[in-house]
C-alpha cells in the first residue's frame, strides 16, 4: 500500500516542476558556469564564491534531513562539517611538504608527525576517515541520545553542548590540530596545485556533482518505506513505536547519515576555501545551517539548497554594503521567517495562494494575517507536558 | 615568674622611654639637626637614631637630600635653616620653600613668603656613608609603618633576605608588635634569618617555629635548607626540616580543599542565578530563549550606565544620534552605592526587554519550542548587534564598589568578598523566587498556568497576561545574574553568549520544571567545575569534562535530577 502511495506521488506536478527546477539549475551551476570561467567570462573569485555556497547547500541538507523529515534539530552539525573538513585538512597538510614541521607543532615540541597524522599521506585513507571519523562520533552520540530517548529540545540543547565541548577541545593547542589559527597554507591535492584555477574549478564541478548526488539519494530515500517511516516518527513517534517500529534504530541512522554528508560537505570546503579552524565548528555555525534550511523551507530538498545559496548571497551583499547592519537583517530574516513564512521560500507560492483564495472567499473580512498556521508541524510537545 | 614580670617592666619603660623621646624630637627635627651638622660621622650618628620610625616624611626628605634638593639657608639674621626648595621654578628662577624641622613655609621678617633661587643656596651634602646609613634607616621604615599591610610586606622581604643583621630590627619589632597577623610574619621572618644560623640547634628551632606557622612562603628556603643539611649530613636538621615541610604540605591539601569547595560553591552560585532565570522560562513555560544570554547581558549594561549616572555621566552613540546622560559625580560611599541601585534597575530594565520580546514574538511560539528556539536566537542576533552598535564591539568598565574588592583570608583560604556575596545574593534570589510562586497571587497564578493552560484558562485567568508576567520575571532574573556578573567579568556584546550553554545544561541536569533541581545541579556542577580544575589544572579540559559527565548523566537520569511525574504521553 505504501508502494502505491509513493508510486502516485512520484510523478505529480508538485515534483515535476522540482525536479526541473533542480535539473536547470544544475546544469547551470555544474556545467554553465565552470565553461563561462574558464573562457574567462567569470572571475575564478566568483566561481569560488558559488562553490562555497554549494558546501553550505549540502551542510543544510544534512540539517535537513534530520530536522525536516525526522524533527531532530541538531545544532551539532557544524562540528561533523568541521570535521570532515579536519580530516581532509590532515592530508592537505602533509602534501604541503617540505622539511620543517609547521608552527603548530614545533610549539609543542614535536620534530616529528605525530603518530594519527602518520597515515593521512595517503588520499584514500584521508577520504575514508572523511567518512568514518564524524559517522563514529555520530554514532556514539546517537546511540547515547536515542538511547536514553532524549528528543526534541533537549535533543537540540545536548548537540549544542557536544559542539561547544569540541570547540573548546579544538581551540587548544595541545590538541595538535592547529589550535586556535587551524589548517591552511594548503599547497597540493592529489599532485595538482590546490590554489590553480584549474584544479579550483574542478573542485567545484566535483561539490555540485556531489551536491545534485546528495540530493538524488536523499530523494530517493525519502521516496521509500524507510523515507515513510522517517516522517511518521516525525509526526508522532509514539504511534510509530506502539506499531512495532523501533524508532531509535530510525533515528540512530538518520543522524549518522546526516553527520556523513555534513563531513563531506566539510571537506569539499576546506578543499575550496583552503583553510579550516575551529571558528566553523562553534554553535552560531550549526544555527546558521538551521537559518538556511528554515529560511528556504524545511521537510523538502530543494528548500536547504535555495536557503544556503540565497542567505549566503544575501550575507555577501549586506555585509559589503551594510557591515554593522549585517546580524540585525540576518536575526530580523530569522524572526520574520519563523513568524511569518514558517515553510520558508519553497512553500512561499502555496502561502500566498492561500491568502489570495482567502482574500476571494471573504472579500471585505481579510484582514486576519497568517501569523500561526495550524498546520505547521507539531513535532515537539514536551512544552505542554505539565510541570509539578 | 620574678624573672618575666622583671622583664615585662623593663620592656614597659623602655617603650615609654621611646615614646618619650619621639615625643621630644620629630623625624623632621632630627633630620634637620643632622643636616646642620659639620662632622659627617656625627650626622651618621644621628640619621641612625631614625630607625624603628614609620613616618612617611623620613623617606620624602631622604630622597630628597639624595637628589640635592635639600639647602641650608642662611637667614638675614644669621640663623642656618635647612629648606626643601619646591613646585616650579618661576621667571626668574625661584622656588617656594619650606623648613624641614617643622614644614612650614620659609617667611622673611615681614612674614611673607621667601622663595629662593637654587643656584645660589648651598646643597647638603651627603657621602657614602651617610647614603648607606639612610638605606638602613629606610630598608627597616616600612616595619613601623602605621599600615599593617606594609609592615607585613616589609617584614617578609626582610625574612626573604635572610640578612641575619636585620634580626634585632625585627626583634625590637616583635616585642611592640600589637597586630596579630604582623607579629606572626615577624616570627616567620625571625625563624627563616635563623635558617642561615651556623648553630645547628639554632636551625632546628628556627624550623621547628616554621613547622607550627606551616607558611607557603617558606617552603622553597627549607627546602634549600634541607638540601643543604643533607650535603652536610645532619640528621637532627634534615629530620626537622621534613617535618615542617611535612606540615606545610598538610596545610596545603587543607587549604586547597577547603578553597576549592568555597570556590565551587560560589561558581556553582553564579551559574544558579544565570539559569534561574532560564529554569523559569524554559523549565515552566517550555519556551526556548535563546535570547536568555542577552538579558543577561542586558543587565549587566544597566549596571554599566547605572555606575556612570553616579559618576561622569555616559555618552552613548545610538544610531548616529548621540544620546547624552548626565553624571551625578558621586564619590565615596554614596558612589560605592551605585550597585545596590544597579541591582533593582537590572531586573526591571531586563523584565520589560523580556516582556516585549514575549509580547512581539513569543506569545506566537508556545507550543512550538523548536520555532521559539529560532526565532529567539534571531533576536539573540539582533540584541547582540545592538548593543555592539551602542556600546563599542569592546568590553566596557563596570567598577566593583570598594566593598566588594578585598578578600579575607582565614587560615591561608582566601575568602574574596565578590565570591561570598554571589552565594548570598544566589540564595536571596533563590528564596525569593520561591517566595514569589509559593506565596503571592501571580506565583500561583503561573503555576497554575503552567500546569494546565487550558484549565487555567476556563476557570477565568488571564493566561496570556500571566504568561507575560512570568516571562518578565524569567528575563528580570537574568537580568539580576548580568548586574552580578558585571563585576566579575567583562561587560561586553557577548557576554550572554558564554553563559547559555552551561545555564542550559544546568537546568537539563537539574530536571525542567523544578527550581530545587536547578539549585541542586548548579551547585554540582560549579564543584565538579572547580575540582577538576584543581585536579587537571586546566580549565578548559574541565569545562569538556563537565559536559561530557553531563552527557553520560543524562543516560543514568534522561529526566535530571528531580523528576517531574507525568502521565501524559506526548
Amino acid at each position: 500500500m505504501s508502494m502505491s502511495l509513493v508510486g502516485n506521488n512520484f510523478f505529480n506536478k508538485r515534483r515535476t516542476i522540482e525536479f526541473a527546477a533542480v535539473g536547470i539549475i544544475g546544469v547551470l551551476m555544474v556545467v554553465v558556469l565552470p565553461l563561462l570561467n574558464s573562457l574567462n567570462l567569470m572571475s575564478n573569485f566568483w566561481l569560488g564564491v558559488i562553490g562555497k555556497y554549494l558546501c553550505y547547500a549540502i551542510l543544510a541538507i544534512s540539517v535537513d534531513m534530520l530536522w525536516g523529515y525526522m524533527g531532530l534539530l541538531s545544532l551539532g552539525q557544524a562540528l561533523f562539517f568541521s570535521l570532515g573538513g579536519y580530516m581532509l585538512g590532515m592530508y592537505l597538510m602533509r602534501m604541503i611538504g617540505g622539511e620543517t614541521m609547521p608552527t603548530f607543532l614545533n610549539m609543542q615540541g614535536y620534530t616529528d608527525w605525530p603518530w594519527f597524522f602518520g597515515p593521512f599521506t595517503s588520499f584514500p585513507f584521508a577520504m575514508l576517515m572523511v567518512l568514518i571519523v564524524p559517522g563514529i562520533v555520530a554514532l556514539v552520540f546517537g546511540f547515547l541520545a536515542f538511547r536514553s530517548r532524549i528528543k526534541g529540545v533537549y535533543f537540540s540543547i545536548l548537540t549544542q553542548a557536544l559542539t561547544y565541548a569540541a570547540a573548546l577541545q579544538f581551540f587548544r593547542n595541545d590538541m595538535l590540530m592547529g589550535g586556535n589559527n587551524g589548517f591552511t597554507d594548503f599547497k597540493f591535492i592529489l599532485g595538482h596545485d590546490i590554489r590553480s584555477a584549474d584544479t579550483q574549478r574542478i573542485l567545484y564541478i566535483i561539490t555540485g556533482v556531489v551536491l545534485i548526488g546528495i540530493y538524488g539519494m536523499c530523494r530517493w530515500l525519502n521516496g521509500t518505506k524507510f523515507g515513510l517511516v522517517q516522517r511518521a516518527i516525525r509526526d508522532s513517534e509514539n504511534r510509530v513505536l506502539f506499531s512495532g517500529y523501533a524508532a531509535a534504530h530510525y533515528k540512530l541512522f538518520i543522524f549518522v547519515l546526516s553527520a556523513v554528508v555534513a563531513a563531506i560537505g566539510g571537506a569539499l570546503y576546506v578543499a575550496q576555501v583552503q583553510i579550516i579552524n575551529p571558528a566553523e565548528m562553534q554553535v552560531d555555525k550549526s544555527l546558521d545551517a538551521v537559518v538556511w534550511v528554515a529560511v528556504g523551507g524545511r521537510g523538502t530538498l530543494l528548500g536547504p539548497i535555495i536557503g544556503a545559496i540565497s542567505v549566503n548571497a544575501l550575507k555577501s551583499w549586506a555585509t559589503n554594503v551594510f557591515p554593522d547592519a549585517w546580524l540585525i537583517i540576518l536575526g530580523g530574516l530569522f524572526v520574520l521567517v519563523v513568524l511569518f513564512m514558517p515553510k520558508g521560500i519553497v512553500g512561499l507560492p502555496a502561502q500566498l495562494m492561500g491568502v489570495w483564495k482567502r482574500y476571494q472567499a471573504k472579500r471585505p473580512a481579510a484582514d486576519e494575517t497568517p501569523v500561526s498556521l495550524p498546520e505547521t508541524s507539531t513535532t515537539e510537545s514536551s512544552a505542554s507536558s505539565p510541570a509539578k | 615568674m620574678k624573672a618575666l614580670s622583671r622583664l615585662l617592666s623593663l620592656t614597659l619603660i623602655s617603650g615609654l622611654l621611646c615614646s618619650v623621646s619621639l615625643l621630644a624630637e620629630t623625624p623632621r627635627e632630627t633630620i634637620a639637626k643632622a643636616a646642620l651638622n659639620e662632622d659627617s660621622a656625627k650626622k651618621r650618628e644621628i640619621i641612625t637614631t631614625l630607625v624603628g620610625q614609620g613616618d612617611e616624611v623620613i623617606k620624602t626628605l631622604m630622597d630628597d637630600w639624595k637628589a640635592d634638593k635639600l639647602f641650608i639657608h642662611t637667614t638675614a639674621a644669621g640663623e642656618k635653616v635647612v629648606v626643601r626648595l619646591q613646585d616650579d621654578k618661576d621667571d626668574a628662577g625661584t622656588q617656594s620653600a619650606v623648613r624641614v624641622d617643622d614644614g612650614a613655609t620659609l617667611k622673611d621678617a615681614s612674614g611673607s613668603p621667601l622663595r629662593l633661587v637654587a643656584k645660589e643656596q648651598k646643597a647638603v651634602e651627603h657621602d657614602r656613608g651617610l647614603r648607606n646609613a639612610m638605606k638602613a634607616v629606610l630598608d627597616l621604615l616600612d616595619l613601623s609603618s602605621p599600615d599593617a599591610k606594609k609592615r607585613i610586606q616589609a617584614v617578609e622581604t626582610l625574612g626573604a633576605a635572610q640578612n641575619a643583621e636585620k634580626l634585632p630590627a625585627l626583634e625590637a619589632r616583635a616585642k611592640v608588635e600589637q597586630d596579630p597577623e604582623v607579629l606572626r610574619e615577624l616570627k616567620e621572618a625571625a625563624a627563616l634569618i635563623n635558617l642561615k644560623n651556623s648553630s645547628d640547634d639554632v636551625k632546628v628551632a628556627a624550623l621547628k617555629d616554621l613547622k607550627e606557622l606551616h607558611a607557603f612562603s617558606s617552603y622553597d628556603l627549607i627546602k634549600a635548607t634541607l638540601k643543604e643539611a643533607e650535603t652536610a649530613s645532619k640528621a637532627p636538621v634534615v629530620s626537622a626540616a621534613k617535618d615542617a615541610l611535612a606540615a606545610i604540605d598538610s596545610h596545603r591539601t587543607f587549604v586547597d580543599f577547603f578553597g576549592t569547595i568555597f570556590r565551587g560553591i560560589s561558581t556553582g552560585s553564579i551559574l544558579l542565578i544565570a539559569a534561574l532565570g532560564l529554569a523559569i522560562t524554559f523549565g515552566l513555560m517550555g519556551v526556548i530563549n535563546m535570547a536568555h544570554g542577552e538579558m543577561i547581558a542586558v543587565g549587566a549594561y544597566t549596571t554599566y550606565i547605572v555606575q556612570n549616572i553616579f559618576g561622569a555621566g555616559v555618552t552613548i552613540p545610538l544610531f548616529g544620534l548621540s544620546l547624552a546622560i548626565p553624571g551625578m559625580h558621586a564619590t565615596g560611599a554614596w558612589y560605592n552605592s551605585y550597585f545596590l541601585f544597579a541591582i533593582p534597575a537590572s531586573f526591571f530594565t531586563a523584565a520589560l526587554v523580556g516582556i516585549a520580546l514575549e509580547r512581539g514574538i513569543i506569545q506566537f511560539l508556545y507550543r512550538r519550542p523548536l520555532e521559539s528556539l529560532l526565532a529567539t536566537w534571531g533576536v539573540s542576533l539582533l540584541l547582540q548587534q545592538v548593543f555592539r552598535l551602542t556600546f563599542g564591539a569592546n568590553n566596557v568598565q563596570v567598577g566593583s564598589p570598594s566593598w566588594l574588592s578585598g578578600n579575607w583570608t582565614i587560615s591561608d583560604i582566601i575568602f574574596n568578598w565578590n565570591r561570598v556575596f554571589v552565594i548570598g545574593f544566589a540564595i536571596f534570589i533563590v528564596f525569593g523566587t520561591y517566595l514569589v510562586l509559593t506565596k503571592t497571587s501571580l506565583g500561583l497564578l503561573m503555576r497554575a498556568v503552567m500546569q494546565n493552560r487550558n484549565m487555567a484558562a476556563c476557570m477565568g485567568i488571564r493566561t496570556s497576561r500571566v504568561n507575560m508576567l512570568t516571562f518578565g520575571f524569567g528575563s528580570g532574573l537574568a537580568g539580576l545574574a548580568g548586574a552580578f556578573l558585571s563585576q566579575i567579568t567583562n561587560t561586553g556584546p557577548s557576554l550572554g553568549q558564554s553563559y547559555i550553554v552551561e545555564c542550559f545544561m544546568t537546568v537539563v541536569v537539574g530536571g525542567v520544571g523544578n527550581i530545587a533541581g536547578t539549585v541542586t545541579s548548579a551547585v554540582g556542577i560549579g564543584m565538579a567545575d572547580q575540582s577538576i580544575q584543581q585536579i587537571l589544572l586546566n580549565p578548559v579540559m574541565g569545562k569538556i569534562l563537565v559536559l561530557v559527565g553531563i552527557i553520560l548523566f543524562l543516560q543514568w537520569r534522561p529526566a535530571g535530577i528531580f523528576v517531574t511525574r507525568s502521565r501524559s504521553l506526548d
